[in-house]
């Protein structure tokens, strides 16, 4: 086993435009689940009963399923329900909810966790209770909520690898075709493992500093 | 919707479900006791120990890359070296690769959160350091470990669908097969679905229900992730 750097350099540009679309499919599926986790959380902690029986029974079935089931129903099975998405925004959909539905548990926890005498406390001045959640205790909840948050998100850049079964083509897709046309092996799993580590490394590294920073 | 054709899909799927729990459940017998010595060994070692150095990049690279790539590392690498294993072999063992790594800082974590005190109460009745991580710390980290090593077998089961791309014919494998061969995607994926789902939430309720047994114990809280 020898270490060739003319075929590494060769393929490098390949993976790095991959890694450029594993960060878009990322970035956007993030940018979904944050939009989506609040009203999860909210609609758990805040909604009537039976909007809540269905917000809990949604979160833990996706909890309960491996994401790359999540990823083929929304591929193969959203077509016959008259959704057609491209493989990207197909990827884009599936991570979003799936990182939704594990941020929407962040946030509850985060805000159950202040405990029932600050929510008791507003109610007691005259607040309404979204009011009393929205504005006294998710401020309070963000500090406990975004170190985790980022660590979401480290494990959003790691899922987008199962795109690879779509063809997006983002990194782990065009790493696993290049092996299978070049039998370049080791250089290319090699560019494909220090590309994750670098874009992973960096999302730990700010979760790291926003919870020494936040002190939660 | 097709009851009768989801009823032989079902069937059909048994056995791939028992190659799933049998790959998740081999891969969690041998990483749980590795990842747990190796991690109550690193609470034990200094951080300049060459051996903390190794667990320490052990621990980098499983948390930093996903799982797709630790399959593709041992299923392209192996040969390489000469070695070819049966799939299974290889599934287990990129399990065992991942699910270590995430253990090691599980019972390191349950080792370094006894308290300090335990430590020297021990020295002052005279018990070396080995005895005292044998016959009172273990014990206690043992309690906290529980549930999130419980947890480690959901995130096992999920992560084994991952294996699919190497062809062994676990449950999810099975299903693509079943639903490809049969152009019949939807009904497959419901099934298989609610085969995954019934293990994992199974699974989850039994593993609250220990951290509650155990929480007066000071157990850890099994943190749920999705992605490995």
């Amino acid at each position: 086993m020898s270490f060739d750097w003319a075929a590494f350099f060769e393929y490098l540009p390949r993976l790095i435009a991959a890694a450029g679309v594993t960060l878009q499919v990322s970035l956007l599926s993030l940018a979904l689940a944050c939009l989506l986790a609040p009203i999860l959380a909210l609609a758990w902690l805040l909604g009537p009963a039976p909007l809540r029986v269905i917000v809990r029974a949604f979160i833990e079935l996706i909890r309960g399923l491996p994401p790359l089931v999540v990823i083929a129903f929304c591929y193969f099975a959203l077509p016959k329900l008259g959704v057609v998405l491209s493989g990207f925004w197909c990827g884009v959909l599936a991570l979003g909810v799936v990182g939704a539905v594990y941020a929407a548990e962040i946030i509850r926890s985060a805000i159950e966790s202040l405990g029932k005498g600050q929510f008791e406390a507003a109610l007691a001045l005259g607040f309404a209770r979204w009011r009393a959640v929205l504005e006294i205790l998710l401020p309070q909840a963000l500090r406990r909520i975004l170190p985790p948050l980022t660590n979401e998100f480290a494990n959003l850049i790691k899922a987008s690898s199962l795109l690879s079964v779509i063809s997006v083509h983002e990194i782990s897709q065009v790493g696993q075709s290049l092996i299978f046309e070049t039998f370049v092996v080791i250089e290319i799993l090699v560019q494909m493992a220090v590309l994750y580590l670098i874009i992973i490394g960096s999302v730990t590294l700010l979760s790291r500093r926003l919870e020494r920073g936040l002190g939660a | 919707m097709d009851p009768v054709f989801m009823g032989q899909v079902l069937v059909r799927l048994l056995p791939p479900l028992g190659l799933t729990m049998l790959v998740s459940l081999t891969a969690l017998a041998i990483a749980t006791p590795l990842g747990l010595a190796l991690g109550a060994l690193r609470a034990e070692l200094s951080d300049k120990h060459p051996a903390s150095r190794i667990i320490d990049a052990w621990v980098f690279f499983v948390r930093g890359t996903p799982i797709l790539i630790q399959i593709f590392a041992i299923y392209f690498l192996l040969p390489k070296l000469g070695l070819q294993p049966p799939l299974f072999v290889m599934g287990v063992g990129a399990l065992v690769l991942n699910s270590a790594g995430y253990q090691i800082e599980i019972g390191r974590a349950a080792v370094q959160s006894v308290p300090r005190g335990q430590w020297e109460a021990a020295a002052a009745l005279g018990f070396d350091r080995h005895a005292t991580l044998r016959e009172f710390i273990l014990p206690q980290a043992a309690r906290r470990m529980v549930g999130p090593v419980m947890n480690e077998l959901s995130q096992l089961i999920k992560a084994s669908s991952v294996l699919s791309v190497i062809t062994l014919f676990e449950l999810h494998k099975a299903a693509e097969a079943i639903s490809s061969a049969n152009l019949r995607f939807s009904e497959v994926i419901v099934v298989e679905g609610f085969l995954y789902f019934v293990f994992i939430f199974g699974i989850s309720l039994i593993a609250s229900a220990l951290e509650r047994r155990l929480s007066a114990a000071g157990a850890l809280a099994g943190a749920g992730s999705f992605a490995r």
